[in-house]
């Protein structure tokens, strides 16, 4: 293998590690995030009422 | 682990090959459609369709609230179940989203998938609910319903005079009106349970010639073991115990009865409209089971009196020894009870007489089991004007 072909096989490798990656946010970390964090807020705002709070609106 | 290492790699580092402007794009289009979408499936979870596709099981609550005036009237405004049931702030939106986890859970292990499940589970249910009304002092109605709005001349009179103090402190609507969408859940039947856990079930063996009182309205019979009844025995009454067999006592009644009709039902005493005993036709036909003494004229109604003593056979359980604890379960019933209305009046402020049309009056907008509601009433009679004065 010359130099130039490893280069290439590393830049292609590394631009499907970025797609990759991207693909990971998009289809699995930032929905898990955004149910972690509604699901949080309204067990938060859950938890307040359930001890007798009142929550304004 | 290796694939979380090199991707952590990956992703702290500028991005080499993914230019600024297709990054900026993706995120653009990922938050407009978790926001629609998000946003849609909420108002999805948020239509009765959605709701009653799991509450037509027992269809209950949906069909209860088509005889009412939020399924039609003659504005056209139909409330839908979310419209009572689910906050329209967001957060709160939420909370109560995952609030009805339970009602998940519920539907796979099908709590309430018949119609004798429901019934049995809607007491709690319903406390639930009216737990969670009181909570936000009614919100839900209001966002249809303002007091300020409200066209107090067109109202009942009771209308008029409950709902503009109501409005004064701006009182949650479901304190007074339960039961507005659904039948409200049954309470007769339990046979007060909160009074029995206060005054116990009563002592196991009896002395005789001792009084005793019923802790709840108790059923009379003619023989220690016969089941036919004889009539029915009230609340917080003064029996005396003559003697045991099994697991019924022969209990010794007195009081006085107008002589009309078969006069069959016992009062406390000459011209006091309080429930001793209500005997069936057969006992006052059947010869010795009443016993008629001394009469009297009450001359405000021109009736006659007389006294009256009776003996029958009653359960064993449920009588208890002493008088007081059945007071003060009345007295704090009647106090937390009425007073969510208006200002409760003075017990002594009515006669014996009169305590009855005006606790009736009451208790329309009370939940009240109906041993708890002749209890309440015998208090108000037994401490009214007519006892307290002459106490004085
Ligand atoms: C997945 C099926 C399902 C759906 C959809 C559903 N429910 Fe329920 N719901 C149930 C079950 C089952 C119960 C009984 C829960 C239990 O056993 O405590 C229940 C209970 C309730 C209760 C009683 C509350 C309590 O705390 O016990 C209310 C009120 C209610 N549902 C309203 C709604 C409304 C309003 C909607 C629509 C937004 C809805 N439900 C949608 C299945 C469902
Ligand atoms: C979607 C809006 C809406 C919501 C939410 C709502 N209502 Fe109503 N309500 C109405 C309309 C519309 C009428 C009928 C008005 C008319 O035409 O007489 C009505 C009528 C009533 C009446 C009069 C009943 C009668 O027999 O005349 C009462 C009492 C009432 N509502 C109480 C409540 C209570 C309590 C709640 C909360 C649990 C509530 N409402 C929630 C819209 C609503
Ligand atoms: C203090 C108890 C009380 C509270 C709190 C209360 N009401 Fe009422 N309301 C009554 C009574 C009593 C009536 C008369 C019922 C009747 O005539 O059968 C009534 C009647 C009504 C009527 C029918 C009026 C008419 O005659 O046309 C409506 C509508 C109504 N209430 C709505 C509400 C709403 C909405 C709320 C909360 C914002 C509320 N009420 C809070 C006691 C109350
Ligand atoms: C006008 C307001 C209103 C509407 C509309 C309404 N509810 Fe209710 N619901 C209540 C109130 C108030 C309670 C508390 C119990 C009571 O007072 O009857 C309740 C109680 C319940 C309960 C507890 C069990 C019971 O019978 O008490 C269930 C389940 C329920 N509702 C489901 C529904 C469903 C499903 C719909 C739609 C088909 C619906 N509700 C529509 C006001 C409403």
């Amino acid at each position: 293998m010359t130099t130039k072909q490893l280069h290439k096989t590393t830049e292609s490798q590394s631009k499907l590690k970025e797609f990759k990656a991207l693909g990971f946010i998009i289809v699995v970390l930032f929905p898990a995030l955004c149910v972690a964090a509604i699901g949080g807020y309204g067990l938060i705002i859950w938890l307040i009422q359930a001890m007798g709070g009142i929550v304004p609106h | 682990m290796k694939y979380f290492k090199d991707l952590w790699q990956t992703l702290n580092k500028p991005a080499k090959y993914l230019t600024l402007g297709s990054i900026s794009l993706t995120a653009f289009i990922m938050g407009i459609i978790f926001w629609g979408g998000f946003n849609t499936a909420l108002e999805a979870t948020n239509t009765e369709e959605f709701c009653i596709s799991c509450h037509s099981m027992e269809s209950k609550p949906y069909q209860e609230l088509q005889a009412t005036v939020h399924w039609s009237n003659n504005s056209g405004v139909r409330a839908t179940c979310p419209d009572c049931h689910v906050p329209h702030s967001w957060g709160r939106k939420i909370a109560r989203k995952m609030e009805a986890s339970s009602d998940v859970w519920g539907w796979l292990f099908q709590t309430v998938n018949t119609s004798e499940k429901f019934e049995d589970k809607r007491l709690e249910m319903a406390s639930r609910e009216w737990a969670r009304f009181e909570r936000d002092d009614s919100l839900a109605c209001k966002n249809c319903h303002n007091y300020n709005s409200m066209k107090w001349e067109t109202m009942s009179k009771l209308a008029q005079k409950q709902m503009k103090s109501a409005a004064e402190r701006d009182q949650s609507c479901v304190d007074c009106h339960k039961g507005i969408a659904h039948t409200l859940p049954e309470m007769g039947t339990a046979r007060a349970p909160q009074l029995i856990a206060e005054v116990g079930t009563g002592p196991s063996s009896f002395t005789n010639e001792q009084p005793y009182f019923s802790a709840l309205t108790k059923p009379l019979y003619f023989s220690p073991t016969g089941d036919v009844q004889a009539g029915t025995l009230n609340v917080a009454t003064k029996v005396t115990v003559l003697a045991s067999e099994g697991d019924r006592v022969k209990v010794a009644i007195d009081g006085w009865r107008k002589k009309v009709g078969l006069g069959r039902v016992i009062y406390f005493d000459f011209g006091i409209n309080m429930l001793t005993a209500q005997l069936s036709k057969e006992a006052a036909k059947t010869d010795g089971i009443i016993n008629g003494f001394e009469e009297k004229e009450d001359t405000m109604t021109g009736l006659k009196w007389q006294r009256v003593e009776t003996e029958l056979w009653t359960d064993a359980e449920y009588l208890i020894t002493e008088q007081k604890p059945l007071w003060d379960y009345a007295r704090t019933t009647f106090r937390t009870s009425c007073s969510v209305c208006h200002t409760q009046p003075d017990e002594a402020h009515f006669d014996a007489n009169t305590w009855p049309g005006m606790f009736q009056g009451m208790i329309a907008f009370v939940n009240m089991d109906d041993d708890t509601q002749a209890l309440v009433q015998k208090y108000l009679q037994q401490h009214s004007s007519t006892f307290v004065k002459e106490a004085h």
